[in-house]
């Protein structure tokens, strides 16, 4: 019996394995072998215009004292911590108003969804002409109210631009957070709320007490999710400010990629890989600290 | 039933994986149905990749920029071309913007790929595209075919196409920097004509400025490219050469020179002391900005390229019939100078038939296709003998001033790692021009970044 039992457990894990391997096959083809090529082109020379060779760890020895690097590492990092908290409480709030039944609602979620919709590059475009100098409706409502006696510059300035791209980040991705954490709100039972209001707490109990903790992992994985996203930042930056001024918006992944256009492969790739690093650091500081595996589990 | 329907309907089109028409008949519907959709798709693919082979053994591919007119001149071009040499040729339409066609290039050249035969490319990318291995050269094909470089600018091609004793790339049209300036303005302050030297500029911009404010509040003396990008290393260049400085001295960057720091601090001036440049010139300045600003008439003097003069003399511009166009004023120390600029033909290293490319290369580089340029587009030949055709001369009046300053126009560095070493430039002076950092130690800060470049690409 026993012996019929072990055979068939076996079998099972053979074919659990046998359904997994295209899966396995595309991580590895598509994700690992990538990865691997860029730390291996990082390991040397590659500049199109000199004689390739094998340079150790030199690209990441210059990467310590490339001011223009530790500049593009702390950006992103700020960007990343600013509209990843703005996006979230954003998103909770959209999410929780979303979820009440409220007149029009299946109409306001489509609504909500619409700049998700939009293409990146059109919406930081879209955002650019919001913010023009000459023409922008920013600068026309600064100027209405009398905030201002001459038109501002918003994005000529360090601080200017990185509000505008945290805006505009922030408009296009909280949709994202907030249908998540909504799928996540409809999968608490309501007996819970019912039970709660029999006992006579009030709403900010039962929010902290009931949603927030059954909210966690839903939470964690939308969190993960944009942090991972705001990591390689690119495309936003690219059309609407590119990585000005004075280089004081210039993304890690528009770091690298000016060094990939200016024939440097091997630093470049070095660049890239500092990026693949810190995101997965944050993605295992996700799955360790936050409760995630023993949700998932 | 629908095959019934349809086989009475004799012709029908279909389009084919490059976009192209064709009409298939009847029977050869009933042989695409009636087969089995796996044997279809697998003749499918076979059709896609037989054809793709058979196109690049046919034809040259040429890859060119993306602005409107310019496609319009290069399609006429290549037609007659095709028609005289029974070559057919792909033209591809690249973006107007000259990183993207940087990097469109690039990917094609670093990956060896067949394609693009024939290329154009930006001035400054001449000696990287060369160091790597990318060009062919092309005084093999001078001779066999009786073509002379003779009439194209000897400073030009022999300091930015010339490599190792080789042509490597040849000018198809070039760009310097230019004064533009308001006519009837200085005259109406009794100025006999344009400044020769920044002092002067700066004593009747000053006085203009004064002047014109009381109407129009926002009229600046002098408009010029500030803002971070390439062009900002262009009239740093200007600016400095003009009192005797530079960017390079024997071969290397050497940007710790007085000479430098002077003309760097009369730039902070014109915006910071002066005030005859507005404020957004480092943030907002570049081409367009500055042109379109002075083809409003809120400018006296504008630094800008030669594309700026049909574009300010057209219907609809505040300023046409009241401009002119000059040389760059200079220091009292040092010549005037003016930035080179332009784009440069080549052929591919991995190109399948280097010897077609040529002809195309030669036709295009023909003067009658140069002249057609300059009349037809406004664009400025790199051969100087279509600069003296009456015909040129008679609708553009200024060739024989421009065929002279194209003589002493001076080139950005021509290194490999001249990206690097513009972004450093670019980056510094704007935050000069900005107030972040005093003109000496800019300078200063500038060459030991760039130093450290060199030092990095040299090893």
């Amino acid at each position: 019996m026993k012996v019929l039992k072990d055979r068939y457990l076996h079998s099972e894990i053979r074919d659990a394995y046998l359904f997994l391997l295209p899966m396995l096959l595309f991580a590895v083809v598509f994700i690992l072998l990538p990865v691997l090529g860029t730390f291996f082109t990082s390991l040397f020379r590659e500049v199109t215009f000199l004689p390739s060779r094998f340079s150790g760890l030199d690209n990441y020895l210059r990467l310590t004292t490339d001011r223009h690097f530790w500049q593009s590492v702390r950006f992103t990092l700020l960007f990343v911590g600013v509209s990843v908290a703005a996006e979230l409480v954003l998103g909770l709030i959209l999410a929780l108003i979303l979820n009440e039944s409220i007149p029009g609602r299946g109409f306001v979620r489509v609504a909500v969804l619409i700049p998700w919709a939009i293409p990146i590059a059109v919406s930081a475009r879209m955002w650019e002409m919001i913010f023009n100098f000459d023409y922008g409706v920013v600068n026309f409502v600064v100027l209405q109210l009398g905030l201002a006696d001459a038109p501002l510059n918003w994005l000529g300035s360090a601080t200017g631009a990185f509000g505008a791209i945290v805006i505009s980040d922030v408009w296009k991705t909280t949709p994202f957070m907030t249908i998540i954490l909504l799928a996540g709100l409809a999968a608490i039972p309501q007996d819970l709320y019912k039970q709660a209001m029999v006992d006579g707490t009030t709403f900010i109990q039962r929010f902290f007490y009931i949603t927030l903790p059954l909210l966690q992992p839903v939470l964690v994985v939308a969190l993960l999710f944009r942090t991972i996203d705001a990591v390689r930042i690119f495309d936003l930056i690219y059309v609407l400010t590119g990585g000005g001024p004075g280089g004081g918006t210039t993304s890690l992944s528009l770091y690298a990629f000016k060094y990939y256009t200016s024939c440097d492969f091997g630093y470049g790739s070095a660049i890239s890989l500092i990026v693949f690093l810190i995101a997965g650091l944050l993605a295992v500081f996700y799955v360790r600290f936050t409760g995630l595996r023993e949700a998932v589990k | 039933m629908g095959r019934r329907y349809l086989d009475r309907v004799p012709r029908q089109t279909r389009i084919d994986a490059f976009g192209a028409l064709h009409h298939i008949t009847a029977s050869e519907r009933r042989l695409i149905f009636g087969m089995k959709s796996t044997t279809l798709y697998l003749l499918v693919m076979l059709a896609v990749l037989l054809t793709g082979c058979a196109d690049h053994e046919k034809k040259i591919t040429f890859w060119i920029g993306g602005a409107p007119q310019e496609v319009d001149y290069w399609e006429a071009l290549v037609d007659e071309f095709e028609r005289t040499s029974g070559i057919t040729v792909d033209l591809i339409r690249q973006p107007s913007s000259t990183d993207q066609r940087k990097q469109g290039l690039v990917i094609s050249l670093e990956a060896e790929q067949p394609d693009p035969d024939v290329f154009l490319m930006d001035i400054v990318w001449l000696q990287q595209f060369f160091q790597s291995g990318w060009l062919q050269p092309l005084d093999p094909f001078f001779r066999p075919d009786g073509f002379s470089i003779a009439p194209f600018f000897k400073d030009v091609v022999d300091t930015v196409d010339r490599y190792a004793g080789h042509y490597y790339a040849l000018p198809v049209f070039l760009d310097i920097g230019l004064l533009y300036y308001r006519k009837d303005l200085l005259k109406k302050y009794d100025y006999s004509g344009p400044p020769r030297t920044w002092g002067d500029l700066l004593q009747q911009a000053s006085k203009i400025q004064a002047g014109e404010r009381s109407d129009n509040p926002g009229f600046n003396g002098f408009l010029w490219q500030g803002a971070q990008y390439e062009g900002l290393v262009c009239t740093f260049l200007e600016f400095t050469a003009s009192y005797g400085g530079g960017i390079m001295q024997d071969g290397h960057v050497r940007l710790n020179r007085g000479a430098n720091t002077v003309a760097l601090e009369f730039m902070q001036d014109l915006i910071r002391k002066y005030g005859i440049s507005p404020p957004n010139t480092y943030t907002d300045m570049r081409e367009e900005e500055v042109r379109r600003a002075f083809q409003r008439g809120d400018a006296l003097f504008e630094r800008n390229w030669l594309y700026a003069w049909n574009l300010h003399q057209k219907d609809g511009s505040a300023v046409k019939g009241k401009i002119g166009m000059t040389a760059l004023p200079h220091f009292e120390e040092g010549p005037s100078v003016a930035a080179l600029g332009g784009w440069h033909i080549g052929i591919s290293r991995h190109s399948d038939m280097p010897a077609k490319a040529w002809e195309l290369v030669r036709f295009i580089l023909s003067s009658v296709s140069q002249k057609k340029l300059v009349l037809n587009l406004g664009w400025y030949p790199g051969r100087s003998d279509v600069y003296t055709d009456p015909d040129v001369l008679k609708k553009m009046p200024y060739a024989g001033l421009l065929r002279e300053i194209f003589s002493r126009a001076v080139t950005r560095p021509n290194l490999p790692y001249y990206d690097q070493v513009s972004d450093v430039i670019q980056r510094t002076v704007n935050g000069c021009l900005a107030g972040k950092q005093p003109p000496a130690a800019a300078l200063h800060r500038m060459q030991s970044e760039i130093d450290q470049i060199a030092e990095i690409y040299s090893r």
